[in-house]
């Protein structure tokens, strides 16, 4: 399992650009490493669904044979809501 | 003579005369009469022979230099009008429940603004989570004022404004998110070429799935207004070039108004 650390994009995450851009470097972070993803969103404190949608649809397309989870929101309930608006939580 | 949004559609002609705007006999401005106002001066802003009458009302003058409204008139090249009111004697009390009016002219600048408002509404009062909320929401709607203007704004005036007020009483905040873009229509005519006019193309925006030409997205203010009305049981309300519509618990109504430049956007929402 790679864990990808959401916080480390920015504690706001913002924007369809930024969320394109952040897809990105999570190729060159996970690297060709084995196993699945998991996309760590603890001490974010805003994800927005524009965001969210280009990041997550992003991940999913670079790595479709590969499950994509999110984890650590379970205290902001406005990051599992935009989660739950682009699907990433099925 | 009190503009607010329930009546800026009909009195706004008595304020308005070809180039010039004279609101000598205003008394009173909601946020979205300002938003709309100030669509207005963005549209004569080139016009030689533009001229804006300020407010004879002390207390509207004294708001109007507490929200930095002439910064934008500076900005907006109505120097001498900015001059003068900055020249009026402030209160010196400041009002924690007003914010300055923001102009975020690019994305990077309106980026960098969301902590400013997460900390905003934070200090409103506003408890658990709804700080992060209102800021989401703040987000998608700038978000679309970028999307869909970026290298098309019809004036030099890019970006957006945003207009926040506490109404700490009442326990609602009002949020006004506008932009002298393209609008509705013109930004979804491309890939939708049955749209008509400005209400059906508010109306295709608003129901989701709304993609320009070669995307598929466009929910962004579906999610708008569900979580308006189911987490703050607030009201959107939205005016493009000639189109208003407004969604609460109730449903849509729509309504054909005075055109103006690109788009004004308003939550209302209850704490």
């Amino acid at each position: 399992m790679v864990t990808i650390q959401m916080r480390k994009f920015g504690t706001i995450l913002n924007s369809r650009p930024a969320g394109r851009e952040a897809a990105l470097r999570v190729k060159q972070i996970v690297n060709g490493a084995n196993g699945d993803i998991s996309l760590d969103f603890s001490k974010v404190d805003l994800l927005t669904p524009s965001f969210a949608d280009e990041f997550i649809q992003g991940v999913k397309r670079l790595y479709q044979d590969k499950k994509v989870e999110p984890t650590g929101f379970s205290e902001n309930k406005v990051i599992e809501d935009t989660l739950k608006v682009v699907k990433a939580l099925d | 003579m009190k503009l607010t949004y329930e009546n800026i559609n009909d009195k706004i002609k008595e304020v308005l005369n070809g180039n010039q705007a004279d609101l000598s006999d205003v008394s009173h401005l909601d946020s979205w009469s300002l938003a709309l106002v100030l669509s207005i001066l963005i549209e004569k802003q080139r016009e030689a022979k533009k001229r804006l009458i300020l407010p004879t009302n002390k207390d509207l003058l004294r708001y109007l230099k507490e929200i930095g409204f002439s910064e934008i008139l500076d900005e907006l090249n109505y120097k001498k009008e900015a001059k003068l009111l900055d020249g009026i004697e402030a209160t010196g009390q400041e009002d924690l429940n007003i914010k300055k009016i923001t102009h975020c002219r690019l994305r990077s600048h309106f980026d960098g603004k969301l902590s400013y408002f997460l900390e905003t509404f934070r200090e409103f009062g506003l408890k658990k989570i709804d700080p992060e909320r209102v800021t989401s929401l703040i987000g998608e709607l700038g978000n679309n004022s970028f999307d869909h203007n970026l290298g098309n704004w019809p004036t030099d005036f890019m970006g957006c404004l945003i207009i926040v007020k506490n109404y700490p009483k009442e326990k609602y905040v009002q949020v006004i998110v506008s932009d002298a873009g393209v609008g509705f229509l013109t930004s979804l005519l491309p890939a939708f070429p049955e749209l008509k006019n400005d209400i059906e193309a508010l109306r295709k925006g608003l129901r989701g799935n709304t993609g320009r030409v070669g995307e598929k997205r466009g929910n962004g203010l579906k999610v708008i207004q569900d979580w308006t009305i189911k987490n703050f049981s607030g009201k959107v309300s939205i005016q493009s070039g000639e189109g208003l519509i407004e969604v609460d618990k109730n449903g849509m109504h729509e309504e054909k108004c005075n055109k103006i430049l690109g788009t004004i956007a308003q939550l209302t929402l209850h704490y």
